[in-house]
Formats: C-alpha cells, structure tokens, sequence
C-alpha cells in the first residue's frame, strides 16, 4: 500500500549534506501495525513524514497505492492525506477555539460526519467531553481527542509519531491501545523511542543515523 | 437523528469564538472610519454652509454699476431688451451689510433695500411666508429676515439688526426686525427709501429674474457675459459657487495628505496587529496543513474572516460616524443654522481607502506568511 524505494532525505546544514534518511526501503501492507523504533535525531520522524507525502524525497521515490506522492501536485497530496490518511502528533495539537467534537470534525470538513465523532468520542471514553474546549482538557483526554480525529472516516493509514511523548506511561498505553484496537482494517505506522508502545506492532523496524538497520516480527 | 452542526472552520465561527482578538481590530476600523468621515463632513459643511446661506442668489442675477452710478438705468435697459430668457421681474435695489455667523467665523451678508411693491414678489420667489409681524414701512428703519437667518443671529421680532455703534452690523438708526419670514432660504430686507435716506454711497441696482430656474442660469450666463466688465459687476449663484470651490481647493489639497497620511498609519498598525494574530494562528494553519487542507484553502479562509470584519468594521464606522454627526448636528449646529450634511456620500468616501488599504496589506501579509510555511516544523514544534 505505502512503499518507499531507497528513499533519503537531505538537508543542507551550513553548506554540509546532512542525511535525515539514507536509502530506506519500506514496504507497508493493508492493516499492518509497523512501528518504527529509535533514538531523538535518527531520523524515524522524518521516514514518517516522508512515507504520508508531509515531505518529498531527495532521492528515491515513495508510492501510495502505486502513485508516486512526488509526482502529485501539492493540493492533490493535500487531498491525499485528508481523505486516506490520519495523523497522531508528538504533541496534542488541538485548535483552542473550537470544542473537542468540532476538532475532531475538522478531519474531514467536508462531510457529515457529527453521528462518526460523537460514537468515537464515546468509544475514547470522552462523551462527557465533547462540548468542552482544549483547556478545560488533560494532556491524556487532549491525545484522545487527536486519536479521535485521526480514526474519523476509518483512514486507510494512522500515521503516529511519538504519540505518547507528551504522556504518562499510563495514559500513553491507553492511547495506543485506542489506536490499534480502534483504526479498524487501516494500516498504523507508529513512531517512538518506547518499544513498550509498540506491543501488538505486526513489524518494529530499527532506525539509527537515518537508516533502517532491523525489522523484527 | 441528530442535526448536522455548521462547519467549525466557519468565518462565523471564528470571529464569534475570538471576539476578543477581533473586536479591538474592528474597534480600530470603526474609530478610523468615523475620524475621517465625521471630519471630512465637517470641512465639507463650510462651503456647504456657504452655498446654502447666500443660496437665494440661484433666484436672480444682481447687477450693479461701476464707476457710474447713472448706468443703472441702461445697464437695467440692456437685458430688459436683450435678455435670451423672457423675464418674470426686473426691481430696483440698494444693500447693506450685516454679518452672519458660521463655524469658521463670521460671514458677510446682504439686507436688500426693495421698494415695497416689491417685497411680496420677492418673498413668493424666495418661497417665503410672512408667518410672524410684517412688511417694513417705506423710509422705516424696520426689516424682514427669514427664519434660519432669525436663528443664526438669535433674533425676534422687535430686536435690533443694525445699529450705530455696531460696525459688523451697521445702519445710521436702529433697524428693528418687524417681520420674520418662514424659508429655507436665508435672506433680510429692509425699505429702500431707508437705504437711500441714510446709507452712501447712494446707488441704485437690480435684479433680473427669470421665469424658470432653468432660465434663470441661461440668463446668469448671458448677463456675466455681456455685462460683467469695466461699466458693471454682475453677482451670480454660478460665480459664487465656483469662488467658494475655487477658495476651499487648497485646503482640501491638505485634507487629502492628511487623510492618506492617517489611513497609511492605521494601516500600518493594522498590519502589524494582523501579522501578530496570524502568528498566534501557525500552530492552527500547520496542524490544518498537515492534515490536508490546502494552502489556498487556508488562505481563502483568512482572508474571508479578514473581510468579515473589514467591511464590518467599515460599515460600523460609518453608522457611528452617522450618529455622531447628527448628534453634532441637533446640539450644535442646528441651534445656529449652521449647516451640515450628515448623509455627505463624499465624505462617506474618502473613508473607502480605509478598508481597501488594510485588506491589501492583510492579503500580503497572509501570502508572504503561507508562502514559507512548513507544517512538519509546526508539528514537531520547531517553529512554535
């Protein structure tokens, strides 16, 4: 479904090449939980946002459902990751004007969708929260209203990276165990330093100097 | 089945929600927008004032000698026999001055000297009604004036309108105000026995009037022409119009430099204020970005909301700037007779520039903000 072919990504850092990823092969299938396992700066974020079109390739070339991301144009990647991906941040990002229910309509703006958000919210265990706003939340209920808005629509991918860094070891389980038990037949690529997040993981691949070094099963 | 709620990324939604953020913003806009259009108003009321208090001149052309006093009776014989208009009523005429106020100081104005078969021809013309007293009595020092004129001096019957001692106001006796007449039009006469009797230089003028306003101005025109010159001085409501415009040009030359002046300030302010709000906004643009709204629907979202509360603004500014001017209008100038438009449509205008200028520099700010922006480094909070 997601496949990236000796994908790297560069930046320029004071006229040096520094590699963020280094010809990673990936291949993500229909359903698969793939967590990607490493220390700060190895690079697993910038795989992440490589392989849900956030960023493009140096070199190399990523494919979803056999359609290079690069050659799409900006709005058609947008549209992409609206309608087929769902994406959990580091940090809880919710829009401070708007309640938890809205934010979490916000994924797919363009449909009804209220019945989906209230019975995800129902099932995260945030009915009674669902008309208040992000500062009336914890960092826990926030994460579970981002997890909300990533499954709306049931997304063929849940893109995760560090979803727990912002929470205790408690709430982050729980977060993870919402979002593999709630993403359906989605496929969910999880990034973390954790591996006690990735319990349930289908495949954990190592990450390290921007390059994938093991895949355990 | 539960109703559909509107869409949370509503304009409506965020200017309600952030009433806070927007309203001082609004405030600014209503503030700027009522500055300028309540003081162009004002400045535009000192010609008005003019061209409604000397606006009785529309009604005739006035023509008096010069040099020689005897040329009246031929200068009266050219345009009765010449006149391209037919004519409802040449009359004889002397004048004297009295001094009318108005915002800007005091103005000069004329009490006419008519003869007494003349003043119930020339009040129907000037659409007058004797409401209050009567006509002066030839060779009296008596006079009529009309009702705004009445309460510009703050006269009654029975007050003084010219005296000795006054030079502003001058006439060798008291002149009583006998009559007052009910007119939008401002206007005084007196008897022009009295003129003759006890005013110098003694000479004699006239007036022509034409049969319909129309012909009033073709005959205005013809009269300046063939006899404004070395033998005469021809009075016209056109001539007085365009030295009252002619006078004001350069004053307006400055009101202009400063209104620009005051809507690049305010726009330059209010740029910066909007360059602050968006800022408080990337974190809300890049979660939006990086869950798949494009950049041009972002874009098109702001600047509605930006739009919203400009003409908002500028509609509000406009109301209050209604209000304002009608307040000033019935406390302050009303009492007076000063005149003021409270509907002026280019006062109004000179106001567009406001809403315009800030829309243009929030479209810029807005496209150069999204032109750079990079949802990953919102994400991973690089750049919040």
């Amino acid at each position: 479904m997601i496949r990236l072919d000796s994908v790297s990504l560069v930046y320029q850092d004071h006229g040096r090449e520094v590699f963020a990823c280094r010809d990673v092969d990936l291949n993500v299938k229909e359903g698969e939980f793939v967590g990607i396992l490493g220390p700060s700066g190895s690079g697993k974020s910038s795989l992440l946002y490589l392989a849900s079109g956030l960023k493009i390739p140096t070199q190399g070339s990523v494919f979803w459902q056999n359609r290079k991301l690069g050659d799409l144009s900006d709005s058609e990647r947008a549209k992409v990751r609206l309608n087929d991906f769902g994406f959990v941040f580091q940090y809880p990002f919710l829009i401070g004007y708007l309640t938890a229910l809205e934010n979490i309509l916000v994924a797919l703006p363009d449909q009804n969708r209220q019945a989906e958000a209230e019975a995800l919210l129902e099932t995260l265990g945030l009915s009674d929260q669902k008309d208040r706003y992000p500062h009336q939340m914890s960092g826990g209920q926030k994460q579970r209203v981002c997890v909300a808005r990533a499954l709306l629509g049931s997304p063929k991918v849940v893109f995760a990276d560090e979803p727990t860094a912002a929470l205790d070891h408690v709430s982050g389980r729980n977060v993870m165990q919402l979002l593999n038990q709630h993403r359906g037949s989605g496929a969910l690529i999880v990034v973390t330093h954790d591996p006690v997040m990735l319990e349930g993981a289908d495949r954990i691949i190592r990450m390290e100097d921007g390059q994938t070094f093991s895949e355990e099963k | 089945m539960k109703t559909n709620r509107r869409n949370p990324l509503s304009a409506a939604v965020y200017l309600k929600r952030n009433f806070a953020k927007t309203a001082p913003l609004m405030g600014v806009i209503i503030l700027a927008v009522m500055l300028i259009a309540g003081i162009v108003s004002l400045i535009n009321s000192i010609p008005y004032s003019i061209k409604v208090i000397y606006s009785y001149s529309k009604n005739y052309v006035a023509v008096t000698p010069r040099g020689n006093p005897f040329l009246t009776p031929l200068l009266r014989q050219a345009v009765e026999q010449n006149s391209p208009v037919e004519l409802e009523r040449v009359i004889t005429i002397q004048g004297s001055g009295i001094q009318v106020k108005s915002i800007v100081g005091n103005w000069p104005f004329v009490v006419l000297g008519l003869e007494r078969g003349d003043m119930d021809y020339y009040l129907n013309r000037l659409k007058g009604t004797l409401t209050d007293g009567r006509l002066p009595t030839p060779g009296e020092p008596e006079a009529v004036i009309s009702e705004p004129l009445a309460r510009n001096l703050n006269l009654k019957i029975g007050d003084i309108l010219q005296k000795p001692l006054d030079s502003d106001n001058f006439s060798p006796k008291e002149v009583k105000v006998v009559g007052i007449a009910d007119s939008e039009n401002w206007f005084a006469f007196s008897s022009i026995e009295y003129l003759r009797a006890n005013h110098f230089p003694n000479i004699d003028a006239f007036m022509a009037f034409a049969k319909t306003p129309a012909d009033q101005l073709t005959l205005d025109n013809w009269t300046e022409k063939e006899l404004s010159g070395e033998n005469a001085v021809v009075y016209t409501y056109r001539k007085l119009e365009e030295q009252a415009d002619t006078m004001f040009n350069i004053l307006y030359q400055i009101l202009n430099v400063v209104i620009g002046t005051l809507v690049i300030v305010i726009t330059l302010m209010m740029g910066m204020l909007i360059n602050i709000f968006l800022s408080q906004r990337v974190q809300e643009f890049g979660l939006l970005q990086a869950l798949g709204y494009t950049k041009r629907s972002l874009l098109n979202r702001v600047l509605l909301e930006t739009t919203i509360f400009v003409v908002g603004g500028w509609i509000l500014g406009l109301g209050v700037a209604y209000g304002l001017l009608n307040l000033v209008k019935l406390t302050l100038m009303d009492p007076r007779a000063f005149a003021l438009e409270t509907v002026d449509l280019a006062a109004y205008l000179y106001s567009v520039p406001v809403p315009i200028a800030i829309f243009t520099v929030s479209l810029v700010t807005v496209w150069v903000k999204f032109k750079k922006f990079d949802p990953v480094g919102i994400v991973e909070r690089r750049l919040v």
